[in-house]
């Protein structure tokens, strides 16, 4: 106990050594603190948005590969990769739920056929016919998805497949009260909010499609949903991309194809998967269980961290500033307690004289060390908290206005006025000239100073003191005490 | 020199065949060599001898600063090299030194409870001890709370005197204890010294040149420069 009494002593008598080690180990506890709290906010907000943005898996035809084995400048080459690309072995719905049993994988695919209306009207009040058609795979008979029809009737396989409610780029409008107790049984869907007001459709309403046998197939309506997501066509149609898709469960889809030999399905695997570090294992996997070599998975990996890349790079940014700040502090404490044991220098010789032994000696420095660190961290904390929030957002704001700044000067390149906004006429567009959205998730971080954050300071403090004591244990070892009083005599 | 028949049941420590040589010093070259001394309880002792001739190296010798190399000291029937040096030196004896080596920053009085906590010894109002030693030893009161660098040599050395008695050691060691103080105050210390040896039954052992020390001594050890 007398040790710490001497300690307090000590410190309250040696006022100016103390204070300046106090505001060194105060500067460092400030940073950490602002530096601590960006990176964990950082994290949180980044493992959020990870979370809440599903990790999808697709199946890509790596037409580069196959192209590769051939010399298509002849008649022979094309002949060959004509050959190929017919027998390529498409997958089947059935290959897609073989490929889905694995642990990696915790829901699936989606599958697509298309029909005619037979109740309903198509929405369309088109300027010009959308190019292109439905994305995904092949048919689950080998051919391309016939996009001449009225409608896609897409079924899901799972909730959690069902990606575009989870990220919000479709939202329910109105629903009816048992909805998700029948969506994944039997003939009932959900149909886009432009398609009921077209139809004037309501919730309850049966629905007819056609194939194009004219064979019928009821539906009744369950869900009414509102598409979010901005249209990259809005030139050529009034409706949203998904006016005319109508949602249902896949085996009410397989189902009607499996009956119907004139309806040419397309199996859309979409596959969520668990990490994205278990891309190349389930590739293995997918090829193992007889995937063709043709095909390539791919991730949405890319997209989800561009969203967060400004936040990545505050919270590197605070990374590298912490161990710089605890490196050069760390240092300047460990020479600042050098200079102070060779003052007191003395006082050990003095203590071991009138027996005070080497270990609660140097249990008496290392508490006066950690008595100043702890009343320096709490400032240095506080401190830290009040302006950790100002700090990280004036730090996030200028980092997206460097990646607005840097994308406006590439659209300036290409002769882009500043005033065009949007992908107007037939300006490109730039938002994907990266291959990546350049629109953040977050325009904040506000860092808070939370328990893990004073949890993690006080670990750092505690490493400071004992790594700034070691100056003191050492010459406390080495010191004689007869050698200290000699030379002070 | 003085030297009395020696009482064998009142010896308290005893150097035997004590050799000392640093480590860094050649084969043959000794500090202190082959030396033999008896100190009693209730007796003064001077040590004398000129520069180079060990004075200090057997002071730290009996003040456990330094084990010696060669033989034995033997303190109240146990070797110092069986014992722990550090409690042997906070609880069995008190050390005073010439240059006083208190704590600057600390007043006189936390500088004697700070022997008395370090002692480990139960004292029950350390305040009214270190009082009580201060008054001992020729301090008023009113020197308790003052830091001891705004005092002067004599009064230092009376606070370092204080100190080494504030947990009842057996034995007081004194290393040139009146070599920075006046003839007065240099007299006035040795009659403490005497009082602590013929009245308290404590051995004191005073390291010295001063010849008025010697006088004052009950037997004087002379040392000689090992050839």
């Amino acid at each position: 106990m007398f040790l710490f009494k001497n300690a307090w002593i000590s410190i309250t008598r040696n006022k100016g050594r103390n204070i300046l080690i106090g505001a060194i180990i105060l500067v460092i506890a400030c940073a950490c603190t602002v530096t601590l709290a960006i990176n964990n906010t950082a994290s949180d907000l980044i493992n959020s948005y990870s979370n809440s943005y599903e990790k999808e898996l697709t199946l890509t035809f790596n037409r580069k590969e196959m192209m590769g084995n051939f010399d298509i400048r002849g008649e022979e080459g094309r002949e060959q990769a004509k050959e190929r690309f017919e027998n390529i072995a498409s997958y089947t719905i059935d290959d897609v739920k073989s490929f889905a049993d694995s642990k990696h994988i915790e829901s699936y695919y989606t599958y697509s056929i298309s029909l005619n209306g037979n109740s309903i009207e198509k929405a369309e009040i088109e300027v010009e016919t959308p190019p292109g058609g439905f994305g995904g795979g092949r048919g689950g008979k080998g051919q391309m998805q016939n996009n001449s029809m009225d409608f896609s009737l897409t079924g899901y396989s799972s909730i959690e497949s069902m990606s575009e409610f989870i990220t919000g780029t479709y939202t329910m409008n109105e629903i009816t009260e048992d909805a998700w107790d029948k969506a994944f049984n039997g003939n009932y869907v959900f149909i886009n909010q432009e398609l009921a007001d077209y139809n004037k459709l309501k919730l309850n309403d049966i629905i007819k499609l056609e194939d194009t046998n004219e064979n019928t197939y009821e539906f009744e309506i369950i869900g009414i949903f509102e598409d979010n997501a901005e249209s990259e066509n809005q030139m050529m149609s009034m409706f949203s991309n998904s006016a005319n898709t109508i949602i249902t469960n896949a085996d009410a889809v397989v189902t009607i194809d499996t009956e119907n030999e004139n309806i040419t399905g397309s199996v859309n695997p979409t596959f969520i998967i668990d990490d994205y570090k278990n891309t190349e294992t389930i590739q293995e996997e997918f090829y193992k269980k007889g995937l063709d070599e043709t095909y390539m998975v791919e991730t949405n990996q890319e997209i989800a961290e561009a969203a967060v890349s400004s936040i990545k790079n505050i919270k590197s940014f605070a990374k590298t500033f912490l161990v710089i700040t605890l490196l050069i502090g760390g240092v300047v404490l460990f020479i600042l307690n050098m200079i102070n044991i060779r003052e007191r220098k003395y006082e050990i010789g003095v203590f071991r004289t009138i027996g005070i032994s080497k270990l609660k000696l140097t249990i008496q420095f290392v508490s006066e060390l950690l008595l100043v660190a702890l009343f320096a961290l709490v400032i240095g904390a506080g401190i830290g908290a009040a302006i950790s929030k100002p700090v990280s957002n004036s730090l996030l704001e200028s980092e997206i206005e460097n990646s607005t700044n840097s994308q406006q000067e590439m659209e300036n390149n290409f002769g882009r006025p500043n005033e065009m906004q949007g992908n107007k006429g037939n300006i490109p567009n730039f938002n994907k000239m990266q291959g990546k959205p350049t629109v953040q998730a977050y325009d904040s971080i506000n860092a808070v100073v939370d328990m893990t954050v004073i949890l993690e300071l006080l670990v750092i403090g505690l490493s400071l003191v004992i790594v700034s004591s070691l100056a003191s244990m050492i010459s406390i070892q080495r010191f004689s005490p007869l050698t200290i009083l000699k030379e002070r005599s | 020199m003085k030297k009395e028949k020696r009482n064998e049941e009142n010896i308290l420590l005893s150097i035997k065949n004590a050799s000392y040589r640093y480590s860094d010093a050649e084969k043959d070259e000794y500090a202190l060599k082959d030396i033999n001394y008896d100190f009693e309880a209730g007796k003064i002792y001077a040590i004398r001898g000129r520069s180079g001739s060990g004075k200090t190296t057997l002071l730290s010798l009996i003040s456990g600063l330094e084990r010696c190399t060669e033989g034995s000291v033997i303190f109240d029937g146990k070797d110092l090299k069986n014992i722990n040096l550090d409690t042997y030196r906070n609880s069995q004896i008190g050390i005073v030194f010439q240059s006083y080596n208190l704590l600057p920053y600390m007043t006189a009085s936390e500088n004697i409870i700070l022997s008395m906590d370090a002692s480990g010894k139960k004292i029950k109002n350390k305040k009214q001890k270190a009082l009580e030693l201060m008054e001992s030893v020729g301090l008023k009161e009113n020197y308790a709370n003052r830091k001891v660098l705004r005092l002067s040599g004599g009064e230092q050395q009376r606070i370092a005197i204080a100190r080494s008695l504030s947990y009842n050691p057996k034995m007081i060691i004194a290393d040139e204890p009146t070599g920075n103080l006046d003839k007065q105050t240099e007299s006035e210390i040795l009659d403490i010294f005497k009082r602590l040896a013929h009245e308290e039954g404590k051995c004191v052992i005073i390291v010295t040149h001063s010849q008025n020390v010697c006088d004052a001594v009950d037997e004087i050890y002379d040392l000689k420069k090992v050839k």
